[in-house]
Order: structure tokens, then sequence, then C-alpha cells
């Protein structure tokens, strides 16, 4: 730490800074006109200067760069002269700052896709923004869950041999005819057939539930690997995993939400005074912004224009309106309801058939998923078009649009699952024909886990066909023909717009279709990684070269939160479907880890037996009453202490704004009266 | 670290560091941003601590800055002088409360003083009227631009004196989901 003597030389400027802070003299009057009125204090305070603290503090001073290095310059000084136990924290400290910092840059180089969203933010804003926001926390997401699963399900099948299929099975029972790959050469064009629809070579494979076994590798008898154990923790440490980050990012985005307690449309401090994005690039941009700001005020002036008109309705137009609503909520219920239907027949037509072989077969095959993404593509469009006729103020639509829109995705997901579950296990009904051999339908279903896995790997796959085929066959046609036929038509349909709410839709389904599928296809999340890169580059070069900014915006930071709520939905509806398959179907004999025991979930209790006896003492401690019930009482107590803190918390703000209002009326009555008392005494 | 730069000394980097939000490589990546705008007048090496100031025309010019409506107010803001002359530390400690780690408080009293257009620790009608018309290019006619001033007075002043004071625009702003999203400049 250099002594400022040895600075004595360098320039004239710093030296008379330091002099000032020595001598206590105010700074020139002309720095005093630029700072705000609260900060009206010439001289830094003992204590701003004094704590090991400082270094982070200084940063936030709202001082200009040559104050702040001068009061950093005597808190160098102070050092010495404190005791030795205190330089010793400020050493720990300051290198714990250093590393942290470090850390940061080792970080900000691996922080993916950085430059891509700083174009974007600056060109599209930061609604788009968030939504490209939105998909690399997925990527990221299913890559470190695809390195769990592996590190502790595929690595240690193939280490310990533990997979792959056994044509001659010694058993030979009525539910144990499996054979997944049967002919031993396949025609070319199969080949593809087999990879778009997971068959074949793709099902004998590591890809699938069938090829893993039940074998609990022992070697020399003290390596031991619970495969099936390993397997079903995997599965429930996966969600949990997936829990646990969804919440954390939440934690974040909900901050912001409740300090600023929500906000209402027509605000006009807010859109005058946070309304210019700063990082705004280039000159189409800024225009752009330009318009969008003044449509925002316009929309605003409207909105208070129709709130007159709503409240200057006669009864019988009021009346009228509400019944028209009402008629048009029971349509697109109506809507939803048939689209439901239509992927019921779907997917039973599809399992019906589904012996028959090539582009037929594949077809079929395919028929759920082409009714799902038809009707996932048809129905908004319909209920944006009744939206219209119902009239409701802008902020009302665009949240009717997107739950009605959520609803449409969550649920055709949930039917294709209830129709499938329906066939498995015979509606449920255990002692009907088919099911009563094996506990579910062995004929049609021999290794029904694979079976499930197979069609969310088809419904992920034509997911990401349908968005290539979109990408050429639509959008970028449509630019073209917008660009060089100039005509009435062209120029009413207009450049593509880059709806963001829709297409984080997409992304949800496509992450709720994962979570569901990955029980039974370990390797979907490693498939849902490389599509979502895929994704995130065909968006990116749609957006720059078919998509002109949108004029409304999306809120970025309440969308953020609005985002990870529907994928918390999603992943909701898939862990009912991993309890539900866990806990009561049948697994299937002839395939999996879990061939033999009644529900997958037998598993634990099986080993469990297997543990030492004082571990088993121990868990079932904790199980017991005895422990869960004061723990319970614990967490009550904590919970209510944080609900009081948060209350008394919103309590004093609402009593500090109150004071300042207050004050206020004092500072105005105090100079109306010295007014007086100079007038009296003039 | 092991790369060996002669702009700066240790010393000075640490300083930058503690006074600012950005890491070594951003501040070396500054200085090249800063050099860059007057190749002649800024010197590569800065151990010794020049005296060298750009005008403001040369730092309106730059393209993170170059579209944006408040340009000249924002260089001003930063500047000692209050005539938008930058010295390097002012062009750091700029880009320092714009980065997107500066606090919400550090924003909201440097946006204060971007937008008190006429310096007087106030904003009064007429500053407003200027931020609107910069906003949307004069494109909303004077009924509406009266209009929205005296909404957004309305909203903000809580001590009744028909002009923001700090503390009303502070208090105003702490209800605002986007503003630190926005109020950010990416370079």
């Amino acid at each position: 730490m250099s002594s400022p003597l040895d600075r004595s030389d360098s320039g004239n400027g710093f030296y008379s800074d330091q002099e000032s802070l020595r001598l206590r003299r105010a700074p020139s009057r002309m720095s005093n006109q630029n700072y705000p009125q609260y900060n009206w204090r010439s001289n830094p305070s003992d204590d701003e200067v004094g704590n090991a603290e400082s270094p982070r503090e200084l940063r936030t001073l709202a001082r200009p760069m040559a104050q702040k290095k001068a009061l950093r310059q005597v808190q160098q000084m102070r050092m010495p002269v404190s005791t030795s136990a205190k330089s010793w924290t400020h050493n720990k400290t300051k290198s714990l700052h250093k590393l942290k910092s470090n850390f940061r840059e080792f970080l900000y180089f691996f922080s993916l896709w950085r430059k891509s969203l700083q174009k974007i933010g600056g060109n599209f804003g930061g609604g788009v923004e968030s939504y490209f926001l939105f998909l690399r926390f997925l990527v990221v997401l299913n890559f470190v869950s695809f390195l769990l699963i592996a590190g502790f399900v595929i690595v240690p099948s193939l280490v310990f041999r533990s997979a792959g299929t056994s044509l001659n099975s010694t058993d030979d029972g009525p539910c144990m005819k499996y054979n997944p790959n049967p002919q031993g050469l396949v025609v070319f064009y199969e080949f593809f057939l087999h990879l778009l629809s997971g068959q074949g070579f793709m099902e004998d494979s590591l890809m699938f539930y069938g090829y893993y076994n039940n074998n609990t590798a022992m070697e020399e008898g003290r390596l031991f690997y619970n495969l099936p154990l390993a397997y079903l923790f995997t599965a429930v440490f996966y969600f949990a995993f997936c829990l646990c980050c969804i919440i954390a990012h939440m934690g974040t985005a909900a901050r912001v939400v409740v300090a600023t307690g929500g906000s209402t449309m027509g605000n006009y401090s807010l859109i005058v005074f946070t309304g210019w994005d700063y990082g705004c690039l280039g000159d189409q941009a800024t225009k752009l912004k330009q318009k969008n700001i003044y449509y925002r005020l316009q929309v605003d002036l409207e909105e208070e224009r129709i709130k007159k008109q709503a409240a200057s309705l006669t009864p019988w137009r009021r009346v009228a309106l509400y019944s028209l609503r009402v008629l048009m909520f029971l349509i697109s219920i109506g809507l939803i309801v048939a689209a439901f239907y239509g992927i019921f027949v779907a997917t039973e037509f599809s399992q019906k058939n589904n012996e028959k072989t090539g582009i037929l077969g594949l077809f079929i095959e395919y028929l759920p998923s082409m009714v799902i993404t038809a009707g996932n593509f048809l129905v908004p469009l319909l209920c944006d078009q009744i939206a219209l006729i119902e009239k409701y103020s802008p902020s009302v639509t665009v949240v009717v649009a997107l739950l009605r829109a959520v609803v449409l995705r969550m649920v055709s997901l949930g039917v294709l699952l209830f129709t499938l579950w329906s066939q498995i296990t015979c509606d449920g009904n255990t002692e009907a024909m088919d099911c009563k051999m094996c506990q579910y339908n062995v004929d049609k279903y021999p290794c029904w886990e694979t079976r499930v896995g197979q069609e969310m790997y088809k419904l992920t796959l034509f997911d990401l066909l349908v968005t290539i085929a979109l990408l050429v066959l639509v959008e970028f046609p449509r630019r073209m023909v917008v660009d060089n036929w100039s005509s009435k038509l062209s120029q009413l349909v207009g450049r593509q717009e880059f709806v963001v709410p829709s297409n984080v839709l997409g992304l949800v389904y496509g992450q709720t279709v994962v979570w569901t599928g990955a029980l039974f296809c370990p390797l979907l999340p490693l498939i849902n990684t490389v599509k979502f890169v895929f994704l995130f580059y065909c968006k990116k070069i749609t957006l720059f070269y078919n998509c002109r900014p949108a004029l409304k915006t999306f809120r970025s930071t309440t969308s953020t939160f609005f985002f990870l709520v529907v994928l918390l939905f999603g992943w909701i509806l898939s862990l009912v479907v991993m309890i539900y398959s866990l806990a009561v179907i049948h697994p299937s004999m002839a395939c999996g880890p879990f061939r033999f025991i009644p529900t997958m979930w037998q598993i634990v209790p099986n080993s469990f037996y297997s543990l030492s006896k004082v571990t088993q003492e121990f868990l079932f401690f904790i199980g017991s009453q005895a422990f869960s019930i004061p723990l319970f009482a614990l967490s009550c107590v904590v919970m209510f202490y944080f609900i009081a803190l948060a209350s008394i918390y919103g309590r004093s703000v609402a009593m500090l704004k109150a004071q300042l209002k207050l004050k206020g009326h004092d500072k105005q009555f105090l100079v109306k009266q010295i007014e007086k008392m100079k007038s009296s005494s003039l | 670290m092991g790369n060996k730069q002669t702009i700066f000394t240790d010393e000075q980097l640490d300083a930058y560091q503690d006074c600012t939000f950005f890491t070594r490589k951003e501040i070396l990546r500054l200085h090249g941003r800063y050099h860059e705008l007057a190749p002649h007048l800024v010197p590569m090496d800065y151990t010794n601590e020049p005296d060298c100031k750009l005008p403001l025309a040369l730092i309106v010019d730059m393209p993170e800055l170059k579209e944006n409506p408040f340009r000249s107010r924002i260089v001003e803001s930063f500047s000692e002088d209050g005539m938008g002359n930058l010295s390097f530390n002012e062009f750091v400690d700029m880009f320092s409360v714009l980065s997107e780690m500066a606090p919400r408080e550090l924003k909201a009293i440097y946006a204060f003083k971007i937008y008190d257009f006429n310096v007087d620790n106030y904003l009064c009608k007429e500053d407003l009227e200027k931020t609107l018309n910069k906003l949307t290019k004069e494109e909303l006619t004077s009924e509406e631009v009266e209009l929205v001033c005296e909404k957004t007075i309305d909203e903000a002043d809580l001590d009744g004196d028909n002009k923001l004071s700090y503390s009303d625009f502070e208090n105003m702003i702490s209800r605002a989901p986007d503003f630190l999203s926005t109020f950010h400049i990416r370079i």
C-alpha cells in the first residue's frame, strides 16, 4: 500500500483533492451545483470511510471518480494504524473480494451467448430479450440434468454391463414376451423411419427404459451399485433439482415484483421517466422505440377514454355487453373441448393401428403430435378473433389470451397422457380381460414404459420439425413477398412480428414433455438440450431477418416471473404423471430395471431392509411422529415469523410515505408563514 | 494475473475496481474505447494520470450514445465542469453507473440529474415537457403534452409544490419495475 507522498508528483488535480480532504475544505463551487439536494454535504463523514466493508460501498457513492479515489486513499492510509487482528480480517475480506471479482470475470467468460443477447436486447427491447434469456436458462437446466442422469444411471449401466436386452430370456412366462429389434437386416429407408419413430434399433438402445436391467452389480463382493434404486432416485432428484432451479430463478424476479408492488398500466410518470431504453442501439431501433412510447401514451389516453365511455353506458347496453362476453367465453371453452376430443380420437386411432409399417405407419404414429400442434396453432388464432368481439381493455385482453393458450397447451398434453394411460391399464380396471394377467395390457404394450418414452420423443422431435418447417416455408417467403411485392395486401399483412408469449408457451410445452418423458427415456434431456440450442439459432435468424419489432411491448421484469410460473404448472403436470407411474401402475415384466416387483416404488422398501440396523432405526425415527410433528411445528413458527416481519415492513413503508406527505405540507406552511412575516415587516 | 499491460499501474487498476462496478478487463477495454474516440489526444500511458478531457461532441458520437435522445444531458451530468467534457475517470464513472450492477439508488440520483434540464434540483413542468418531446420526437400535440405533464406531476408529487423534488422522484422510481433494466447501457 503506497503512501500518498509517493504521488505528490502525479498531477495537480489529484493532490489538491487529497489536500482538501485533509484540510476539510469545501470543494469548488461549480461541483456543488451538480448534486441533487439530498447530498448537501461537502465532506464525507467519518463512518463512510472507517469500516472494512467500504470497498464495496465506495462504488455506490454518487461522487465524481476523483473524490472516490481520494476516499479510497484515505481508507488505505488508515490501515496500518489498526490492530493486527483487525488488519488480518481486513486482509482476508480484501482477498475474498478479489476472489469474487476473479470468479465473476471467469463466469463472464463462460456466460453463454452474451453478445448475441446484447444485440437482441438493443435492437428489439427487453421483452424479446427475456424470451431468449428464458431459453438460455432452459438449455443450461437440461444440460446439467443430463449430466446428472448420465453420471448416475447411464455410465454405471455401461460400466457394470447392466444393460442390453437378452434375446434368449430364461424365464418364459406369458408376460415376458418382448422383442424390440426383430429383424436382423434392415432396409435402408427403414433406418430413417426407426430414427423418427424411436422403434427398431433406437428402441433397443440406451435411449429407452427397456434397455436397462435390474442387475445389482456385485464385484468381488465389495462394489455394490443398486441400479434400479439409482434409476428411481435419479428421476426423483432430477425433479427436485429442476424445482429448486425454477424457484431460485423466480426468487430474483419476484423480488423486483414485490418491491415495486405491481404496477398499473396507465401510469404516465413511469412511462415518461422509465420508458426509454438506454440500451437501444441503431437508428431503426430508436425510431421504433420512439413510436413505441408514443403508442403507449396513446393507448393509455385511449384506455382513459374507454373507461369514461364504459362508465356512461346505459344499463341495457351493459347487459348486452356482458351477455356477449359470456357467450364468447362459452364459445372459447367449446373450441378448447373440441380440440381435446380431436386429440383423444387421434390417439386412440393411432394406438389401435400401429401395426402398419412404412410411410403410412409413420404418419399414423405421428397423428397425435400433428393434431396437438394443429390445435395449438388454430385455437389461439380463433381465440384472438373472439377477443376482438369481447372488447376488453388491452391489458386484460393480453392476460386472457395467454391464459387460454396456457390451458390449451397443458391440458392437450394431459389428454394425450390420459388416453395412453387408459389404453395401458384398461381404464384403470385391472380385472378387465386384457389386463388380468399382468396388471397391464400386455398384448399391445409388452414394454409400456418404452412406448410412453417413444411418444414423448416423437412429440419433442415433431415440435422441432414444425418450427423449422414454419421458418422455411412460412416466415422467409412472407418476408420476401412483403419486401419485394408492394401491394395493399402485403402492406396489410406486413412483416412477421415476434410474438413473445406464444413462443414462450412453446418452450414451456417442450420442457413439460421432456419432464414427463425423462423417467422413460433417460437421454431425452440431452436431445432437448440439442433441440433448444438449435432453436436459439433458428429464432435468432428469423428475428433478425424476418421480423419487425412489436409495437405493443411486453414488460420484461414481470414477464420473467410469469414465464416461470407457467413453467411451474408444467412441472406439476409431469410430477403427477411421474408419481402415478411410480406408485400405481405395474411395471413391465419383460423389460426394464423394475421387472418382478409390483410397483416401481417397491424397490425402496426392498432395498431398505438391506441397510444396517442402525440406519434403519434412524430412518424409522425420522419418519415417525415423534420427529415430524415437532419439525412441522418449528417450520410453522419460522414461517409465521417471516410473515410478521413482512407485514411490519409493509406497514412501516406506508407510514413513511404518509410522513413524507406531511413534511411537504409542513414545508409549504412554513414558507407561507415566512413570506407573510416578510411582507408584514416591510 | 500474468498479462503485462502498461496502460495503468496495478494500484490504479485496483482503485478503479474498487470505485466502479467493472473488472480489470472491462476497464482496459473502456480505455481502448476512450482512446479510439480521439487517438491523438488520449495517451496510451495513463500511469502518470494525464489531465486529458474529451469534448462533448466526441463522446456523444459513440454508437451506444448516438441515438439516445438524452445523450447530451447524460454526458453533462457526469462531467465535473457541467459542460460535457469528460476525463477518463468521469467516462468510466458514467458507464459504471449505467451498467447493470449499479444499485437502484445510485441510478436514481443520476437519472434525476439527467432529466433536470435547467439544473435547479427540481423537475418542473418545463423539464418534463422537454423530456417528453425528446422521447416522442415531438409527435404529440401540445394539448396531449400538457395533459401528460399534468398527470405525471399529479401522480408523483407528494409535497404538493407542483414540481418534483428528488424525494418525489425517488419514491416514484421505486415503484418502477423496469427502471433497472431500461436505465442500462451495454458496453
